[in-house]
């Protein structure tokens, strides 16, 4: 691992239970860091490492289900790992419909908490990943000019240089230079990458 | 009779009412007895009035020489004597004021003899006086009673009260084990919490013994941590079983029927919103039990709840509950509870007066294994069986005590 040190983060309003999860962590060399409400852990920064979120679910006054969910409008894709020390099927379900990467019930042993965080630390990685593609393809995409970007929506559904020159009302020459361009400021090599390239601009959530 | 602390204190109080009656008989004869003390006091006064009487009733006699004697004035003496000193003492003012009516006032004057005409006058006035001192006294008499009949009720609403509170802290405990399914979740969650925290703490010090070198500081918080989850856990487990133990048992004698008599009442409402008729077929002068009336009105009220339960669930068959008490032998009684439910599976018949054993889906299965170990503490025996006509019979009999240990 020569990537920072992951770091855990932990809501549970029961002090023992949040600073016993914290030791552990903390124990088997993660970073891990612990907060009594969501509110405290909404205060800071997440750091630019592989992280995630270790939720109880019962708070006094505010859900971790509903947490969850105001995370994600948020647009905050931290992995979850929801615990909980009175949950049933439809919470876990709901929990696990929702994106959480596991629901674990107390007590819980150690080896199913490091598991499905190994598990959330990896789904984290892929996002991170994702992300870093998605935000160099956004800063390519900014660069094109608005004529640019047009011949590249229309490119992708498969038209032909012609057909695309006679629907923007310019020569198929023209159409064949904007194109070249398009190919050269996205650094795409085939026309199938740039197809991949427009496919997740489109899917690229709100930021 | 006050100490038996149950939730039908009504009825309690309604039977010291007539315990009440008695005291506040005893309450005018002690009275009597004060007033006997100041017998000097009571004569004096009624001598004195007569003797006020006789001075102004000479000295009008003087002023305004009326041409019949004025004698109201000892009325009124009369009057005021058997108000204050009761008949008695009006008696002895009537006979006053007659020695001295006739002395002064009936002619001849000055002397005790009587003429003939002044007779019926004088006749007609001891009628008078008597009838004075009588509605006198009797008027006081009824007033004093009204009083006593005051304090009395206040002493009565006081008791009623206290009966009435001890009522509803019964009823709080009561409704606390109704309750019963929703603690399963808090009492899961309290549970749950420490013992999360022990076993991670305890993986904690796993690991930092385990690092290379032991982390022993680490390893020491650690289990410092442990000890004092440990500690939490064991809080919780005692008070959970001081919520479901009543803090010292309390055997007393124990009517069984009008113990279950109020549990029919204090069901009433939520059978009613359930559509459940609870029937009674008790049998009536039962012989008392020494026993502890709150357990035995928690295993009545589990039993009671799960036929309910029973009968809620079978949803198209009579929902009936009906409550039988009777003598079994000489020496016990047998109480049973039928519903018309759905009944008992023959599967699982065998293990349901077990710890933890239960059929409902938000039940913890302890409610018929505390009410076998409370009727088995009173050496009695509960069982079930099923009912000819579709579901399910719980029945238990409790011992007769002898009467000579206690009374």
């Amino acid at each position: 691992m020569n990537e920072a040190r992951p770091t855990i983060f932990v809501v549970d309003d029961d002090e023992s239970v949040r600073r016993a999860l914290g030791n552990l962590l903390e124990s088997v060399g993660f970073e891990a860091q612990v907060f009594g409400s969501t509110e405290q852990f909404r205060r800071v920064m997440l750091p630019d490492v592989p992280s995630c979120l270790v939720l109880d679910v019962r708070f006094p006054g505010a859900n971790g289900l509903d947490f969850q969910q105001t995370l994600e409008q948020a647009g905050i894709h931290i992995p979850i790992i929801f615990i909980t020390a009175h949950g049933d099927v439809p919470m876990a379900s709901r929990a696990l419909r929702a994106g959480a990467v596991e629901f674990l019930m107390k007590p819980f042993q150690k080896n199913d908490l490091l598991t499905a965080i190994e598990r959330a630390l990896e789904r984290d990685r892929v996002q991170r990943a994702q992300y870093e593609e998605l935000s160099v393809l956004q800063s390519r995409f900014a660069e094109l000019t608005s004529r640019e970007r047009e011949v590249l929506e229309l490119v992708v559904t498969g038209l032909t240089n012609k057909e695309i020159g006679n629907r923007l009302g310019i020569s198929e020459v023209t159409t064949k230079m904007h194109r070249g361009q398009v190919m050269r400021k996205m650094n795409a090599s085939s026309l199938a990458e740039l197809v991949r390239m427009s496919d997740k601009l489109q899917a690229s959530p709100r930021r | 009779m006050n100490s038996s602390s149950t939730l039908g204190s009504i009825r309690t109080a309604h039977s010291t009412t007539d315990q009440g009656a008695g005291d506040s008989r005893v309450g005018i004869a002690t009275n009597r007895s004060n007033l006997s003390r100041s017998f000097s006091i009571r004569y004096g006064i009624a001598l004195l009035l007569v003797a006020v009487a006789l001075f102004a009733s000479l000295a009008m006699q003087h002023i305004f020489a009326f041409p019949y004697p004025f004698l109201f004035l000892f009325f009124g003496a009369v009057m005021v004597s058997a108000w204050f000193g009761g008949m008695g003492a009006g008696l002895f003012a009537v006979l006053l004021s007659t020695v001295v009516v006739d002395y002064f006032f009936v002619p001849p004057f000055y002397s005790w003899q009587i003429s003939t005409t002044a007779e019926t006058y004088f006749v007609a006035f001891v009628v008078c006086a008597l009838v004075a001192s009588w509605i006198s006294s009797a008027k006081k008499k009824s007033e004093e009673a009204l009083q006593e009949a005051r304090s009395h009720l206040e002493i009565k609403v006081s008791e009623r009260t206290a009966a009435l509170m001890q009522t509803q802290a019964e009823l709080t405990r009561l409704s606390r084990l109704l309750s019963m399914g929703e603690l399963t979740a808090s009492i899961a969650h309290e549970i749950s919490q420490p013992l999360t925290a022990v076993v991670s703490n305890g993986d904690a010090c796993l690991q930092w013994l385990s690092a290379t070198p032991p982390n022993l500081e680490k390893a020491r918080q650690s289990t410092e941590k442990i000890v004092q989850d440990g500690t939490r856990a064991g809080a919780v487990v005692s008070r959970i079983r001081a919520l479901f133990k009543k803090e010292e048992p309390v055997k007393n004698w124990v009517e069984i029927n009008e113990v279950i008599e109020e549990l029919v009442e204090f069901l009433r409402h939520e059978a009613a919103s359930r559509h459940i008729s609870i029937g009674m077929q008790l049998c009536p002068s039962l012989p008392l039990l020494k026993a502890d009336r709150v357990q035995l009105q928690q295993v009545l009220l589990n039993l009671v709840m799960n036929a309910m339960d029973a009968v809620t669930d079978a949803a198209a068959k009579r929902k009936e509950i009906v409550i039988r008490s009777g003598l079994q032998k000489e020496s016990k009684l047998l109480i049973a509870i039928e519903d018309g439910g759905t009944g008992l599976n023959p599967q699982t018949v065998d293990r349901i007066f077990d710890p933890f054993f239960t059929t409902k889906p938000h039940g913890i299965g302890v409610g018929l294994s505390i009410s076998r170990s409370i009727v088995e503490s009173h050496e009695g025996r509960l069982w079930a069986m099923p009912n000819a006509g579709g579901g399910a019979i719980f029945q238990f009999t409790l011992p007769i005590a002898r009467r000579d240990s206690n009374e």
